[in-house]
């Protein structure tokens, strides 16, 4: 199964929803996905084109555009093929749906891109920090405009 | 028992007990304060500084330095150094890192667990001011306002000879009653 292939299919199923899906080299294929069919997706991936690992979850916050974009890694353990979803979100209330029931080790990633970013996973199993401590639960210290670095450090040495 | 203590000792406002006629009462802080005045205080810290055993806590990178200088080849129990896994039982910490926001609690547990005299190393860049860390939204700095510390071992990693001269001087800091582990 090779990259035409797979993005072909994708394309050809979840036309009104992929946008920007492209062929990027014989091993990389990436695409834009509205928030609402992300678990559609992954589970016809998973099913149909042998997509069956996650490699990575995370977001990237974009303030001048004023969207956080949250990007998945699927490869596969059958062909040589990595996908690479982005989900444009609000950066005022970024929320999107879990994708747990479809790739498990998806828990703790979501876990923590909302801690790091305040992206909400609904119907997450087990949505609290995974790092953090409780108090900078808010924060989101990821973000650009993030402000509460230390600023009066190291005074015993100056 | 009760009734017993009730009649016969009574504490007045400051909080000592007042004396029995024919009995001398003590307390054993009273016996400790008396004994920094006098030269009984040096015989304590020789034996003090030749039992420094620290708790084996490692916390980033100096942890595994940290280790090092415990194991057979820098042969630390010449010193008296011996590393003890309790805090316990374990006379002084060692920082041995950078210390996150999360870690702060955990790390002062143990410090409250330890029992006095006890003293703090600070070891490596990461715990004297942040290192690499310096900026970090997760890390805290100025650690020297938190726990009162002896000696500060710079160095990312300082070698294990750097900490077992660390300890060296806590010992001779000890010896000439400078140390922040005890109030003269």
């Amino acid at each position: 199964m090779d990259a035409k292939t797979i993005i072909d299919s994708l394309v050809n199923k979840f036309q009104d929803s992929l946008v920007d899906a492209k062929v990027d080299s014989d091993i990389r294929v990436s695409a834009y996905l509205e928030p609402e069919k992300i678990v559609e997706v992954c589970q016809y991936m998973k099913d149909e084109l042998l997509f069956d690992h996650l490699s990575s979850e995370t977001a990237v916050d974009y303030p001048k555009r004023n969207e956080i974009v949250v990007v998945y890694h699927i490869g596969s353990y059958d062909h040589s093929v990595l996908m690479t979803i982005k989900v444009k979100l609000p950066r005022d209330a970024p929320e999107i749906e879990s994708i747990v029931p479809v790739y498990w080790n998806a828990n703790w990633y979501e876990r923590e891109t909302y801690e790091l970013f305040g992206v909400k996973f609904n119907n997450h199993p087990n949505l609290k920090p995974l790092v953090l401590p409780d108090e900078l639960m808010g924060d989101w210290p990821l973000r650009k405009d993030y402000e509460g670095f230390p600023n009066r450090t190291a005074r015993n040495l100056v | 028992m009760d009734e017993l203590n009730d009649n016969e000792t009574v504490e007045n406002q400051e909080g000592y007990v007042e004396e029995i006629p024919g009995v001398i009462t003590t307390t054993s802080m009273a016996i400790t304060d008396f004994l920094k005045k006098t030269k009984a205080q040096d015989i304590i810290n020789w034996g003090r500084k030749n039992s420094l055993w620290f708790l084996t806590q490692p916390m980033g990178c100096c942890g595994v330095e940290m280790i090092a200088t415990g194991c057979a080849h820098y042969d630390t129990d010449r010193f008296g150094i011996i590393p003890r896994n309790s805090p316990r039982a374990a006379d002084v910490m060692i920082i041995s890192g950078y210390v996150t926001k999360k870690y702060l609690p955990a790390l002062n547990t143990l410090w409250e667990q330890m029992a006095a005299p006890k003293w703090v190393i600070c070891m490596g860049d990461c715990s004297i001011s942040g290192g690499p860390f310096y900026e970090s939204y997760s890390t805290v700095q100025n650690i020297d306002k938190m726990f009162p510390i002896d000696v500060f071992i710079p160095g990312c990693p300082p070698r294990p000879e750097a900490l077992l001269q660390g300890f060296i001087e806590l010992q001779k800091k000890i010896m000439a009653k400078k140390d922040h582990g005890t109030d003269y």
